[in-house]
């Protein structure tokens, strides 16, 4: 087992003349939940672009499993995934076909099994004829959830697995995310605006500010530093 | 009344003029359809002595191997744009999909949606005008590879900018065909076209692969040269369209553009 998920050494992302993400160094242990906070703009999605190779670091090194992103990044692609209301699947052909389609991009052995064990899991198996953008907003996040467990990834990335979510199917995604991360021993990364989430899940924070790092350490380290009992707290502490 | 239409006008105008594409096939049309029939009219009026058969015969391969580049080209194109339109971009590039697999899976799918889209229409032409294309023999597969090759080298460049440059260059898919269209001497022999543009044209394979199609089917000859410059052409445009195309996925990982792209 790698000693290390993800680590970064004086990451930095510059548009132009405009720094996005700055000088981010951190050093996660392999398994369990980490949670990147920030404010809009803070610099929370280039930085998870970043360690999925979708956005070329302007400075600085990566590494996943122990190993540069640069030199070995199929081999690490592998063992990713990713899930964003922000992305989408293809709208005009079934879930099926969708599903299909990523478990081939990702060699996985024995496609309909694993599709009809997830679908059957995250109680989309009905749906698996439909045409994915006739989905309601909810249906579609379990969907993007399904393609990203599709590789039983070692390292899974969230970006706001949760929002525009009902109370119900929010809390049914988070507690199937859980039981993934136990059955697997997976790093989960999650970057949401949800703070209640993050401290239900997360026992690790990482906090941006303008793109720098604000804070990185356990949760109850940050409560004690910042003389507060909740995320929200501090997020507002910090607005005043 | 007259402030909404005005607010309208003002909406209409900024997304007609606000970019070069957009522009450039507002005042490129009528410019190319002049041209196009004129070089067209000029050609069969000073060959009187073609019959009807044999003129309506030489049309009809040219609309067919024509379409063979335009289906090629869409083939490619309309296939990327639906990753870019479904914001499905993000998740095809942190899969293992290589970028070089991506441009094999482009080439493979035109193929297929040219050899769909192509053959009912050879077959109609066929039974309704004794229309006979296969006339070509062996070399009507040559033209036709030659033909879809051309089209995926237009398909590259056209995906490359519009994943660089945004929606605004979508227009170019559709268009940039009958941007060529004239120079390439589709109805007409090259010695239509003036000698300044002749010179240009030269540098396109269409060019030599029509006039190619042409000899065949009026003197059943072949010159051999023009098959040399034909592969060469498409060989270098090809190889230099995909190295464009995967340049420009590079770039838009630099500047986190694959995040940005949708409907």
């Amino acid at each position: 087992m790698p000693k290390t998920s993800i680590r970064t050494k004086n990451l930095s992302k510059t548009y132009g003349n405009k720094t996005v993400v700055s000088n981010v160094s951190i050093n996660l242990p392999y398994g369990g939940f980490f949670g990147v906070l920030g404010k809009n703009g803070a610099g929370k999605t280039t930085f998870l672009a970043m360690l999925m190779g979708l956005i070329t670091p302007s400075e600085g090194e990566i590494f996943i499993f122990d190993k540069s992103l640069k030199f070995h990044k199929y081999e690490i692609l592998k063992n990713i995934n990713f899930q964003s209301p922000y992305v989408d699947l293809p709208k005009k052909i079934t879930v099926m076909q969708n599903l299909i389609f990523y478990a081939r991009l990702y060699d996985v052995v024995d496609t309909k099994k694993k599709i009809l064990k997830l679908s059957e899991d995250l109680f989309i198996k009905d749906l698996l004829n439909n045409i994915y953008g006739t989905l309601s907003s909810g249906q579609k996040t379990r969907v993007n959830l399904c393609k990203a467990l599709l590789n039983d990834p070692k390292l899974l990335l969230l970006d706001e697995p949760t929002a525009s979510l009902d109370v119900s199917t929010s809390e049914f995604i988070r507690k199937y995310i859980k039981k993934f991360q136990k059955k697997n021993n997976s790093t989960i990364l999650i970057t949401s605006h949800n703070l209640e989430e993050i401290e239900k899940l997360c026992s690790h924070i990482i906090l941006l500010e303008k793109g720098k790092i604000k804070f990185d350490g356990k949760k109850n380290e940050l409560f004690k530093q910042s003389k507060s009992s909740s995320l929200k707290d501090i997020f507002l502490k910090d607005d005043k | 009344m007259i402030n909404r239409i005005i607010a309208l006008l003002i909406r209409y105008k900024n997304i007609s003029f606000g970019s070069f594409p957009r522009l450039l096939s507002i005042f490129y049309w009528p410019t190319v359809q002049i041209l196009f029939w004129g070089y067209f009219t000029n050609f069969f009026m000073s060959n009187e002595s073609f019959g009807i058969w044999s003129a309506l015969n030489i049309i009809l391969s040219a609309v067919v191997l024509w379409d063979v580049l335009f289906r090629g080209q869409l083939g490619l194109t309309m296939s990327f744009f639906e990753e870019l339109w479904s914001r499905n971009l993000p998740n095809l590039f942190i899969t293992p999909l290589k970028d070089i697999e991506m441009v094999y899976g482009l080439i493979l799918i035109s193929l297929i949606r040219t050899l769909i889209g192509i053959t009912p229409a050879i077959f109609f032409a066929n039974y309704f005008f004794d229309f006979h294309l296969f006339e070509l023999g062996l070399y009507l597969i040559f033209l036709f590879l030659n033909l879809i090759i051309f089209g995926w080298s237009i398909g590259f460049i056209v995906s490359g900018l519009v994943l660089r440059y945004g929606q605004a260059f979508e227009e170019l898919a559709w268009a940039i065909i009958f941007i060529i269209l004239p120079f390439s001497c589709v109805y007409y022999p090259l010695d239509s076209l003036p000698t300044l543009v002749q010179g240009i044209a030269l540098f396109l394979p269409t060019v030599h692969i029509f006039e190619t199609m042409r000899l065949i089917l009026i003197e059943n000859k072949i010159i051999l040269n023009n098959v040399f410059i034909i592969i060469f052409l498409n060989l270098f445009y090809l190889i230099l369209s995909i190295l464009f195309f995967l340049k420009m996925i590079s770039i838009a990982r630099k500047r986190g553009l694959l995040f940005n792209q949708g409907e």
